[in-house]
């Protein structure tokens, strides 16, 4: 189950409003390679993981991408706090404004709704880690696009937080991938889907005991 | 800042060294050091943690105070204090 905490994973503290800098950062919130989409995905790609260090990371890094969302939204919280509808629509924000007021609704950048066709869970390890390391790739180039345009120290060191941690995770997922591949039989990784073909395991004690 | 915003960063700190180091610990779990590592900043962001939530609201809501519900008392974390 999950408990809350009631704070961030890193603070934000936002002094100047700014929403056309919130339009553009909301991609992050419910675009394509946002945090909803990932925790989305991190978090039903596990069950069917066949290792326990891989259930242990996807479980914790979509749980931290949970928070990243939260984060996110809290930047377009405090960006576009006490504005006007005329500031509103300057920044080009009179179309969101009309459905959504300044509520925080998952869409990207250009306002497409959030859709789970961002992601998959293939049921192969293989397949949804190479997902995952792409899908950090994109997250981390998306945050370098937003830095592109992010001349606000408050807001710049909490993206560059978020993109940081991609790379983290990047990493973390290259290990993943490692650790599967060097226990499965190395003739043919790809011969068999490791969450199904239970034979492509070599044959060790502890592989016997977790099957 | 204030001084519920830099005991909470100081908490936000300490928690995110630990974070950081379980989640390598997920693909590295034979690394005694580390997690060795761990264990020393888990024991100083619970300090921390205890420290914040005697002086100002319950992070968690497993902790109570008084005889009221104290849970929704104070900012919500996406609420800067300075810039209300």
């Amino acid at each position: 189950m999950f408990v809350y905490e009631k704070k961030l994973q890193y603070p934000i503290n936002i002094k100047n409003p700014n929403p056309k800098l919130a339009k553009i950062i909301a991609s992050q919130y419910g675009g394509p390679d946002g945090e909803l989409g990932a925790s989305l995905r991190y978090l039903s790609q596990r069950y069917t993981m066949p290792m326990p260090e891989l259930k242990a990371t996807l479980t914790d890094i979509g749980t931290e991408e949970l928070g990243h969302l939260e984060m996110v939204g809290a930047i377009i919280y405090q960006l576009t706090k006490n504005q006007t509808p005329e500031d509103i629509k300057k920044a080009g924000l009179d179309g969101y404004f009309v459905d959504h007021t300044m509520g925080i609704y998952p869409a990207s950048a250009e306002g497409v709704p959030f859709t789970a066709a961002y992601i998959q869970s293939k049921g192969d390890p293989i397949t949804d880690l190479h997902e995952n390391l792409a899908a950090e790739q994109k997250a981390r180039t998306t945050y370098d696009n937003i830095l592109r345009y992010c001349d606000d120290y408050d807001v710049k060191d909490v993206i560059r937080f978020l993109r940081e941690r991609e790379v983290v995770h990047y990493q973390r997922f290259g290990e993943n991938l490692r650790l599967l591949t060097d226990n499965l039989n190395e003739k043919n990784f790809y011969a068999f889907n490791p969450s199904f073909d239970k034979a492509c395991f070599k044959k060790t004690k502890a592989n016997k005991q977790q099957q | 800042m204030t001084k519920r915003e830099m005991l909470l960063k100081k908490l936000s700190t300490y928690q995110f060294a630990v974070l950081d180091l379980q989640l390598f610990l997920d693909s590295h779990p034979n690394d005694s050091a580390t997690l060795e590592k761990m264990n020393l900043y888990k024991l100083k962001a619970e300090k921390i943690k205890q420290e914040y939530e005697e002086e100002f609201e319950p992070l968690q809501k497993t902790v109570t105070q008084g005889n009221n519900w104290s849970w929704i008392t104070g900012p919500w974390p996406w609420e800067s204090e300075e810039n209300n």
